[in-house]
């Protein structure tokens, strides 16, 4: 009983998040590695001590309400050439699933970086978001569990502590 | 989140002095780390702290100041904090975006490598005097320094980049 | 001013940073401060000091949602910036 019961819970964190992401193998080469693993109960305790007098905070406490999980890996390498196209595929065919749609693909001609947002949808509500960008120097892949609201989360980034520009800076 | 006009009420608009002053914070840093990518991020922490203490700034001169300094530390910091982790060989190191338009590129490029291997005090106090073109007492305050260490710093810094230039072949002919 | 000061002056050039500079996602050095932290827990559960325990955890977690959220709010903004680059 007591084994089926941490069974269960084992299962649990692994269903948890949406799709394998299985690039620690990545780590080694790799200059900087974040690897964040966050669940809905660290989500809801981190939101108690959230600052709902701080206009970000409060808006972060706002966005994380009711997900279940965020997860995330990103690895920078020093040189191009530190992740093989076949990690970014075997990301990429999990996201072929019938539940998940791929609602945004572009390609930076800048720094030739690769970003893909995929939503999952259940019963026709967005219940998990996945972000991949593979750029010469960098993966990142993001699963956000739950019902993340995109432009909250986008607005958030674009300004995190530092007021957006407004225009352009002058030369 | 709009454009952030006077907050403080005290004239001071941080978007205008993002724009005035983002060169100079981001090529001292750059000079000094000889990494764009880290330069930007150095960058972008000054004008956070900058953000933060926006109420305490009391006229343009007093920013320009006040930014410069912090600028100086945080790229000291950072550039203590990367020798902690690991030794970046000058192959490695980022190639500056825009070339030189007068005089020898060749020439340029081997200057900034160059005051790039200097120790951390040296290097910086020749970024402030040919970079913002500060006066060695200015440099000193900055510094926190005296002033005879600062124009020791850049009498030997020159002599030891002319002797390398020279062995080179390059320099005046 | 000699040539070599001339020259400096001119490699020294102040130089622009990236448009869009002040809006890359920072890394907050995660990795490094695991170790103290870490170090610091376990003096807490050794003092039993439950209630700054969970405070100190908390704060934790927090700043650990708040990189989460930085990361991945950072990487949608630029997607969103593109997208509407590309249809202006």
């Amino acid at each position: 009983m007591k084994r089926a019961g941490l069974l269960a819970c084992f299962c649990a964190a692994l269903c948890a998040q949406q799709f394998k992401f299985d690039l620690d193998q990545l780590a080694s080469k790799a200059s900087d590695v974040v690897d964040l693993s966050l669940n809905g109960s660290t989500l809801q305790f981190a939101a108690k001590f959230l600052d709902s007098k701080d206009p970000d905070e409060a808006k972060v406490k706002k966005l994380i309400e009711g997900l279940q999980g965020i997860y995330i890996k990103s690895f920078e390498f020093k040189k191009g050439g530190g992740y093989a196209e076949s990690d970014v595929q075997s990301v990429r065919a999990q996201l072929r699933a019938p539940e998940w749609s791929r609602i945004v693909g572009v390609k930076s001609s800048d720094d030739g970086e690769n970003a893909e947002v995929y939503v999952r949808n259940e019963a026709s509500k967005i219940t998990g978001v996945a972000i991949l960008c593979a750029a010469p120097k960098e993966l990142t892949v993001v699963n956000i569990v739950g019902p993340v609201d995109l432009d909250s989360l986008a607005e958030l980034g674009g300004h995190f502590g530092v007021p957006k520009l407004q225009n352009a800076p002058k030369k | 989140m709009t454009g952030f006009a006077d907050a403080t009420g005290t004239g001071c608009d941080f978007d205008a002095l993002v724009r005035e002053h983002q060169a100079m914070v981001f090529s001292v840093a750059l000079h000094f780390l000889r990494d764009r990518a880290l330069a930007e991020e150095v960058a972008q922490e000054v004008f956070l702290s900058l953000h933060r203490n926006l109420g305490a700034i009391q006229s343009a001169s007093h920013a320009r100041h006040w930014l410069r300094k912090v600028a100086v530390q945080r790229a000291i910091d950072e550039g203590r904090r990367r020798k902690r982790q690991a030794v970046v060989s000058l192959s490695e190191l980022a190639e500056p975006a825009a070339g030189d338009p007068q005089g020898d590129p060749m020439l340029g490029e081997t200057l900034r490598r160059l005051v790039g291997t200097l120790p951390e005090a040296p290097r910086m106090v020749m970024i402030l005097r040919y970079q913002e073109d500060l006066d060695p007492s200015d440099i000193a305050e900055l510094m926190n320094m005296p002033v005879s260490t600062v124009k020791s710093h850049l009498q030997r810094s020159l002599a030891l980049l002319r002797q390398k230039l020279a062995r080179r072949g390059l320099g005046e002919i | 001013m000699d040539w070599l000061e001339q020259e400096l002056r001119e490699a020294l050039r102040r130089q622009e940073p990236s448009p869009d500079f002040l809006e890359r996602p920072r890394r907050a050095h995660v990795l490094p401060m695991r170790r103290w932290m870490a170090a610091a827990a376990v003096v807490l559960a050794a003092i039993g000091a439950g209630g700054a325990m969970r405070e100190y955890q908390g704060h934790v977690a927090k700043e650990r949602v708040l990189l989460a959220v930085r990361i991945a709010g950072g990487k949608m903004n630029r997607i969103q910036a593109q997208v509407r680059g590309v249809a202006q």
